[in-house]
């Protein structure tokens, strides 16, 4: 008799289900005026404008995607690094602060985080207007929060009879401090920092198309005059650009012991710092408010805005990370596992790297063409997009983990596809589910993009009420934003907790 | 002409609903070598913990230099050295790093980052590491990839590198052979350097668990259950005393 049993790894594929409201709404919205569109729009993949003009408009947004992603990712990692300190235990262990400061500076960071910086993005430039540096600043707000994060956990490491004892040496503070964090900085810089680059520059792109600049922008504008021959020439170059940034850095090897690449790398480091805060100065004190001026717009009426509008909004921004959080867990494993060879492994990780690549609002408003705009699309959309990300995972770690069980199995005459079930992925779900409930949180941020594009949810209220200057509106959506984030964030840690 | 340099006035240590430590009294004079006796869980560890100041009694004061210990300042604080019984070595840092980090007491912040960043001077650390019979080939060995022996006298270098008065060492001897046991032994105890370039720590209180080796000592405690049973000069020491806490 064959019950489904709940463990792990049909954990892992029941979330599937959210396909069946789902593919109904989706079954239902479903119209075919804009199927030549999407025809063209796969076509044009293998078919990219090529030609003089166009190769030079590329390097000349490449540069500013590279520019801004680079810059805010070193900000973001330096600073990232100092508030992870500063919101770590060790911290207040060693100086002797009361609990209760790490506490304030854990909490205003988890209410930064929150807000995905598509959203600080469209806040800054509604604020300061279109302008180069707001992606740097917009990137970096929530990406100092969610680096401290990690730094913070890793610091959190540090065996406590260590502190006891390099604290006995009684040295100044700052250098227990620095002896100690020492390794697990480093540490957290090698196997995280080096892969924020490429976040970096995949958020740079997103808030490309909201107008930031780089080479989104150029997506954005390409996909508008549906020019999809163009926008492909551009998804091609993004691609090529993630790809050498991932090459170089893999063959990079920090080697801490080396003399001059360590003061190198201080030097960078303080050059860094410094010329940040000068900039933030700069742009502080060099920047009309333009409309933040405007006192009035500060407490405009919003008489169009109800109550009842609002919770159904927030109840749509649940769902829609609910439903795009089931795909991203359950699809990977499900495609792999019927798909179980090698052909077809080479092309889904072809199709993985597609969905990564294009931005969601791409994905989404190419979905758009032969859907109505919907939770479900919307969910389909950011669903997919993370399933690229977890299928990546969960390939490098199939590819590195023991197969004598599967081999084994797989002599024995069970069938391929359950030798696989139970020889590979039952030793990986556990790590695999644990993974996921930290993409969720990210999901649960990234509903803000596809909310603004498709029309659903918060996203969409936070557009409409920063384009009317309802400040109270905007703040309200925030807090609501932060308040889904939060919460979420509490669940998926204790989900985390109990799988680890 | 006694004066003391460390004290405990009626010390107890709760962890939990255990009594730890149960109402000690002690006084360490300068220029005392004391061995501490006593069976596994007897509360060695932590006697001394509370008496280098990690661990804050429940109950009771400990003064250093017949000051409160909370009241002293990091330099007066630092005239203490501990062997931990567990070594508390950073793994992840060579062997002359976490000897340099002895030094940390009498240098600056600027010290610390260089020594993480390898580029300071380890002459004074290989030094030490010399003295407790340490190769040269492991100098710049991590932690990790070291042998329980090496690991001990890394952390004994560490400490002895400190040149403290007071020197609290739990358990030094294990892991090491009898030669090397001797060596340090000499080390922690006596100037056996022939060029007079270092100096023993004038007091020391060593856990131990060898009695062959009391005879380099002034003076007993026998601790049993967190209680001292006896307090002895070592030519007082009997074999009944010794009984009452194995
Ligand atoms: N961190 C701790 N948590 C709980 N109990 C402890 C801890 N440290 C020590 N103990 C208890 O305190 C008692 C004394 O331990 P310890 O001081 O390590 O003894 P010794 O060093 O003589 O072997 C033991 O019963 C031990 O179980
Ligand atoms: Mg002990």
């Amino acid at each position: 008799m064959n019950k489904l049993k709940l463990n792990y790894t049909s954990l892992s594929f029941l979330p599937i289900l959210v396909c069946i409201p789902l593919g109904y709404q989706l079954i239902n919205n479903i119209h075919f005026g804009g199927f030549k569109l999407f025809q063209e729009f796969l076509i044009s993949s293998f078919n990219p404008k090529i030609d003089n003009e166009i190769i030079i408009t590329v390097i000349k947004r490449l540069n500013e995607t590279i520019l801004i992603g680079f810059f805010s990712w070193l900000v973001s990692i330096i600073f990232g690094a100092f508030f992870g300190i500063i919101s770590s235990n060790i911290f207040y262990k060693i100086f002797n602060i009361p609990n209760f400061f790490y506490r304030i500076v854990r909490f205003f960071l988890t209410i930064i985080r929150s807000i995905h910086e598509v959203v600080w993005g469209i806040l800054l430039m509604q604020i300061y207007g279109i302008n180069f540096s707001i992606g740097i600043i917009a990137i970096c707000i929530p990406y100092i929060a969610v680096n401290s994060k990690v730094f913070a956990e890793q610091l959190e490491t540090i065996d406590y009879k260590n502190f006891e004892s390099i604290n006995q040496i009684n040295g100044p503070k700052f250098s227990s401090l620095l002896t100690l964090i020492w390794n697990p900085i480093i540490y957290t810089f090698k196997n995280f920092g080096l892969y924020r680059l490429e976040c970096s520059i995949r958020s740079t792109v997103i808030l490309g198309l909201f107008g930031i600049g780089g080479i989104g922008t150029s997506i954005f504008l390409s996909f508008q005059t549906l020019n999809f021959r163009e926008l492909w020439t551009y998804l091609w170059s993004l691609a090529i650009l993630i790809i050498l940034s991932g090459l170089i850095f893999k063959k990079i090897k920090f080697n801490t012991t080396n003399k001059i690449l360590s003061i190198f790398f201080i030097s960078i480091f303080f050059i860094t710092i410094l010329f940040s805060f000068l900039y933030f100065l700069y742009f502080i004190f060099n920047n009309n408010f333009e409309n933040f001026n405007s006192a009035s717009s500060l407490f405009k009426s919003s008489s169009d805005f109800r109550l009842f509008d609002f919770l159904k909004l927030t109840l749509e921004t649940i769902i829609l990370s609910l439903l795009s959080t089931g795909i991203a867990i359950s699809l990977p494993p499900l495609v792999i596992g019927i798909f179980n060879n090698n052909t077809s492994k080479i092309f889904i990780k072809i199709f993985a790297f597609l969905l990564r690549l294009i931005p969601t609002p791409v994905i989404l408003l190419t979905l758009l063409t032969f859907n109505n705009p919907s939770v479900s699309l919307a969910a389909l959309t950011l669903g997919l997009h993370n399933a690229g990300i977890t299928s990546k995972l969960l390939f490098t770690n199939l590819d590195s983990q023991d197969k004598r069980n599967y081999i084994a199995m797989k002599s024995l005459g069970i069938s391929k596809k359950t030798s696989w079930l139970l020889g590979l992925f039952s030793h990986q779900a556990k790590s695999y589910l644990a993974y996921c409930a930290y993409r969720s949180d990210i999901i649960i941020r990234e509903t803000a993009i596809v909310g603004v594009i498709g029309s659903v949810g918060l996203g969409w209220q936070l557009q409409e009420s920063l384009s009317s200057f309802a400040w109270q509106e905007v703040t309200l959506v925030l807090i609501a934003y932060s308040c889904i984030a939060i919460v979420g964030e509490l669940i998926n840690g204790k989900i985390k907790n109990s799988l680890t | 002409m006694n004066n003391t340099v460390l004290e405990l006035e009626n010390i107890s240590y709760k962890y939990k609903n255990d009594l730890i430590l149960n109402k000690i009294n002690l006084k360490i004079n300068s220029g005392e070598k004391i061995a501490l006796l006593g069976k596994s869980g007897s509360g060695k560890t932590t006697l001394i913990s509370v008496l280098n100041g990690t661990i804050k009694p429940t109950q009771g004061e400990v003064k250093l230099f017949n000051q409160s210990f909370e009241e002293l300042d990091r330099k007066q604080k630092s005239k203490i050295t501990t062997i931990w019984q567990d070594l508390r070595l950073i793994e992840d840092l060579s062997a002359e790093q976490n000897v340099n980090c002895g030094l940390l007491a009498e240098n600056n912040f600027y010290f610390a980052f260089k020594n993480l960043l390898n580029i300071s001077s380890f002459k004074k650390a290989h030094k030490y590491m010399k003295l407790c019979r340490l190769h040269n080939s492991i100098y710049d060995k991590k932690i990790r990839k070291l042998s329980g022996g090496q690991k001990q006298r890394v952390a004994i270098a560490r400490s002895l590198i400190q040149e403290s008065n007071i020197l609290l060492a739990d358990e030094p001897f294990n892991n090491l052979d009898p030669k090397l046991i001797t060596t340090i032994k000499n080390l922690l105890l006596e100037n056996v350097d022939k060029n007079k370039t270092k100096k023993s720590p004038k007091t020391a209180l060593v856990a131990l668990h060898r009695l062959d080796l009391l005879n380099d000592f002034d003076k007993v405690i026998g601790i049993r259950d967190g209680k001292i049973f006896f307090n002895l000069k070592r030519n007082n020491l009997k074999k009944i005393h010794l009984e009452k806490i194995y």
